[in-house]
């Protein structure tokens, strides 16, 4: 049970399947297995993971922020974006920002120059971010100065283009991020980072010019996994691409707003 | 190798499962691991080794895994295939390669055998 908000924690695993079905009563089976006996159980792992995952879209809506789970390759440059947008939509739309890394607070001390609230997860060696990490850390971050108000919550995950993609965080957009120098073959390499989001950015853009990087192919790779994906190209160091980025960012809050009033 | 942190979960539920049944011991745990829920089956096997070998009451445990089948409709022509395989590159019938997926993005406790 989380302390804050008593929301159940991914310790207490009766709560993800005791709800349907019976642990005490367990199916003898001696013709099949002389020594054992079976017990039917069909409880998804992903179970405990999803239960605090929905409580925590429930924080995020209750705040009326909307929660965007940013995931990439390590060095993407999904930190340097969200420095510029910062930036960009200060004094219009109160940001929050949630790091997470493996190691060290480098990140959280980047964004936190920016003057917004953040908090840094380290995961202590784990490749991706859970529920549970996310609910700690969403908890933290209300305590920051101006983390009780905020419109659009970053979840930067570890940089991994592989584990995050199973686990769901409460987030109500996942953005993929592929950064050019990395190559156009992620799409067809790494299937799930695309099935599982909304949005597809292709970063660095301003550096097109040097690498081989088809970006219709790799648009069209990711679109055949996904065809209700939203794409972008962009570059935050020259500006390229930026305004569609912000616009797709602002349209979100705008969305999540009308809706609140309604 | 997030497998590893779904082993963690797992012997964690199969732990709390053999004291609600008082066993002592588990002999064999069914998984069901869908072709699309983003586990890969070798590294689950080999998490499952090193974490079982840990606890007395999972020591020497058998993982059996089953692959449920995914359904895949062709976007274009509508052909219904169905495979336990990756992902299939496109319509056998047409060649189109947007296929729509049902099924096999989970992760299931399926059954333990105790005493």
């Amino acid at each position: 049970m989380c302390d804050t908000c008593g929301c159940p924690s991914p310790s207490d695993h009766d709560h993800d399947h005791h709800h349907d079905h019976d642990h005490g009563h367990a199916h003898d089976h001696h013709h099949h297995a002389p020594q054992g006996r079976t017990v039917d159980v069909h409880a998804s792992l992903f179970a405990a993971n999803d239960a605090l995952a929905r409580a925590n879209r429930e924080h995020f809506d209750e705040i009326g922020a909307v929660a965007l789970n940013l995931i990439s390759s390590p060095g993407s440059g999904k930190t340097t974006l969200l420095e510029h947008t910062i930036d960009a939509l200060k004094g219009e739309i109160a940001i929050g920002v949630i790091e997470g890394d493996i190691e060290t607070e480098r990140d959280a001390e980047r964004i936190r120059a920016k003057g917004v609230p953040v908090i840094q997860l380290t995961t202590g060696g784990a490749c991706h971010l859970d529920a549970a990490m996310t609910h700690k850390g969403f908890h933290r971050l209300q305590k920051e100065p101006g983390g009780d108000r905020i419109d659009l919550l970053f979840i930067e995950n570890v940089g991994n283009l592989v584990c995050p993609s199973t686990f769901d965080l409460g987030e109500h957009e996942r953005v993929v991020f592929v950064s050019v120098p990395e190559g156009p073959d992620k799409p067809a390499k790494y299937p799930k980072a695309f099935t599982g989001s909304q949005t597809f950015v292709i970063t660095k853009c301003d550096l097109l010019p040097y690498f081989d990087f088809p970006v219709p192919e790799a648009m069209g790779d990711a679109l055949r996994l996904n065809p209700a994906l939203r794409t972008m190209t962009l570059s935050a160091k020259s500006g390229e691409g930026m305004e569609a980025w912000l616009d797709y960012l602002r349209q979100l809050v705008a969305a999540k707003k009308g809706r609140a009033k309604q | 190798m997030h497998e590893i942190s779904l082993v963690q979960n797992l012997v964690q539920q199969l732990k709390e499962l053999a004291e609600a049944n008082k066993a002592t011991k588990i002999l064999s745990v069914t998984m069901e691991i869908g072709p699309l829920c983003g586990v890969v089956v070798d590294s689950f096997r080999f998490g499952f080794e090193i974490i079982s070998a840990e606890e007395e009451f999972l020591r020497g445990a058998r993982l059996e895994v089953e692959i449920p089948t995914v359904e895949y409709t062709c976007s274009d022509c509508g052909k219904v295939l169905h495979s336990s395989e990756a992902r299939p590159e496109c319509c056998p019938a047409c060649g189109e390669i947007t296929l729509f997926a049902r099924g096999g993005d989970d992760l299931i406790l399926r059954r333990v055998e105790l005493e």
